[in-house]
């Protein structure tokens, strides 16, 4: 593994001992969390299909969610 | 329960909505219970390829938590599609494998080659179902099929999410298996062997993946929620495009033959993303997005996005102004050309310029439009949308003098226009 994600590993642990901690709200002040545009997956046609023109035109795809289906061969 | 939907919906290849936004009347009939999301998208780059992509998903969100989603999606593509050749002095003859009927095409002087008669249709059809099993855990699992004329793909995925932290900490992991079918049109080409020889292989080829996913989204505070996720996937088998060759040239720059290309067999892929979404105030909230991708075919790339949502009026409309800057490192193997005085001696290459060092930026605006909602449903909205898509190449090899001044390099620049409608 390299050091790049060593660093990342532990940027993730740290999150999860972060989440475990201080952070985040009570149930009553989730009003504005609750809102369309702080949904992860709001827009999710747009992602589709931005999603599938990248994954067409460049060697990444992924991360945010999985990657796959298609050729991508034009 | 909202946090660990919308995660589960990520890891999965489906397109499932978080549950504030769509519920459905619970007591409504069959088709009113189902939420619908659908576009139609127009893409189209400039000298090439052009298409046209309808898109459907519908939801249904059930009174005990469970959802389920459909989409179908439809690609018409159509244009010009680069054959990896490199621009010449001279004008260049080919054999297109597209179509039905081999045909030959030929390339003016310093132009691209490209096969003028492309033309590939797409369909694909997915679904996912999330079910919560207690109250701090969910599952969902998900398939998708894609088709095109000389492709088939199928993938089924699983994931499962964890809410813990007064439900402001979700920790998901999902996994991945893709499958697909290839079978160029013509026959696949021997890889790395000699163009005009058209040495061809019947039959279909074949490529599988596997991927996982792990990640973590955190409520930060009130007006923050944050996403970390790392993933890795491998594919195993038929990686190369089959359409795709590599211009062999002279000392002088003249072409003296073309050779088809030749991939490694395998790929493995680690990515970091990361995503932040913050509302600055009532009207203005942004998402920021950044990703890190490492292959070990020698990419690198860095992703950063973002969209910042400007809401007017009493929350019956917005603009969304988006910018993503794209940059990767070449592959090992990836070269525009060979010089036939150092041709390698069966080697891994490739002249496909999606493996070449480049850099791209998007910019784009979204405008939508909220609506009284149809048959009972809390509103509709009407949007579009328009992306501009550069690409620039970062590494120019060096060349021939006789290929001095020509644009080896043209890159790409391309415009979507996208209508959307969800109810």
């Amino acid at each position: 593994m390299s050091g790049r994600f060593r660093l990342l590993f532990a940027m993730l642990a740290v999150a999860l001992i972060a989440g475990c901690g201080s952070l985040g709200v009570k149930p009553w002040q989730r009003d504005v969390l609750a809102r369309e545009e702080m949904q992860l997956d709001s827009e999710p046609l747009d992602a589709a299909i931005d999603d599938h023109l990248y994954f067409s035109k460049e060697a990444s795809s992924g991360g945010r969610s999985f990657a796959g289906g298609g050729c991508g061969c034009n | 329960m909202q946090l660990m939907a919308a995660s589960c919906a990520l890891l999965g290849a489906g397109a499932a909505r978080s549950q504030e936004t769509h519920m459905a009347p619970p007591d409504s009939g069959l088709l009113e219970d189902w939420s619908v999301d659908s576009a139609l998208a127009y893409y189209h780059e400039d000298g090439r390829i052009q298409a046209i992509e309808p898109v459907v998903d519908v939801a249904k969100i059930f009174a005990d938590g469970e959802a389920l989603n459909f989409n179908v999606t439809f690609d018409a593509l159509s244009g010009a599609s680069p054959n990896g050749a490199l621009t010449s002095r001279a004008a260049q003859t080919f054999s297109s494998p597209s179509g039905k009927l081999q045909h030959r095409y030929t390339t003016a002087p310093g132009q691209l080659p490209a096969d003028s008669n492309y033309h590939d249709d797409r369909i694909a059809v997915g679904g996912t179902w999330s079910v919560p099993f207690t109250r701090v855990d969910q599952v969902s699992v998900g398939g998708k099929v894609s088709a095109e004329d000389d492709f088939l793909s199928a993938t089924v995925n699983a994931s499962i999410a964890h809410d813990f932290n007064e439900k402001n900490t979700t920790l998901s992991f999902g996994i991945d298996d893709e499958f697909d079918s290839i079978h160029p049109i013509g026959g696949a080409p021997v890889a790395a062997s000699d163009y005009e020889s058209a040495e061809k292989q019947t039959g279909s080829k074949t490529k599988d993946g596997v991927g996982v996913l792990l990640g973590v989204t955190q409520v930060m505070t009130r007006t923050w929620l944050s996403e970390f996720n790392i993933s890795i996937d491998r594919f195993h088998g038929y990686l190369n495009d089959p359409y795709k060759f590599t211009s062999i040239i002279n000392s002088a720059g003249g072409t003296t033959g073309y050779e088809y290309e030749s991939r490694p067999d395998q790929r493995t892929r680690k990515s970091a993303y990361s995503e932040n979404r913050v509302a600055w105030s009532s009207q203005i909230s942004t998402a920021l997005s950044l990703r890190y991708m490492s292959d070990d075919w020698g990419v690198r790339s860095d992703t950063a996005q973002l969209h910042l949502r400007w809401t007017l009026s009493n929350r019956d409309r917005y603009i969304e102004p988006t910018i993503r800057w794209y940059r990767q490192t070449a592959a090992d193997f990836y070269t525009p050309f060979i010089l036939s005085t150092e041709k390698p001696a069966g080697g891994y290459e490739s002249a496909d310029s999606r493996l070449g060092a480049f850099h791209a930026l998007t910019y784009g605006v979204k405008y939508a439009q909220k609506l009284p909602g149809l048959g009972g449903r809390p509103e509709s909205e009407i949007n579009i949308r328009a992306e501009y898509y550069q690409q620039t190449f970062d590494e120019r090899a060096p060349v021939p003098p006789g290929l001095q001044g020509l644009d080896l390099y043209p890159g790409l620049k391309a415009v979507l226009v996208q209508i959307g409608w969800r109810f």
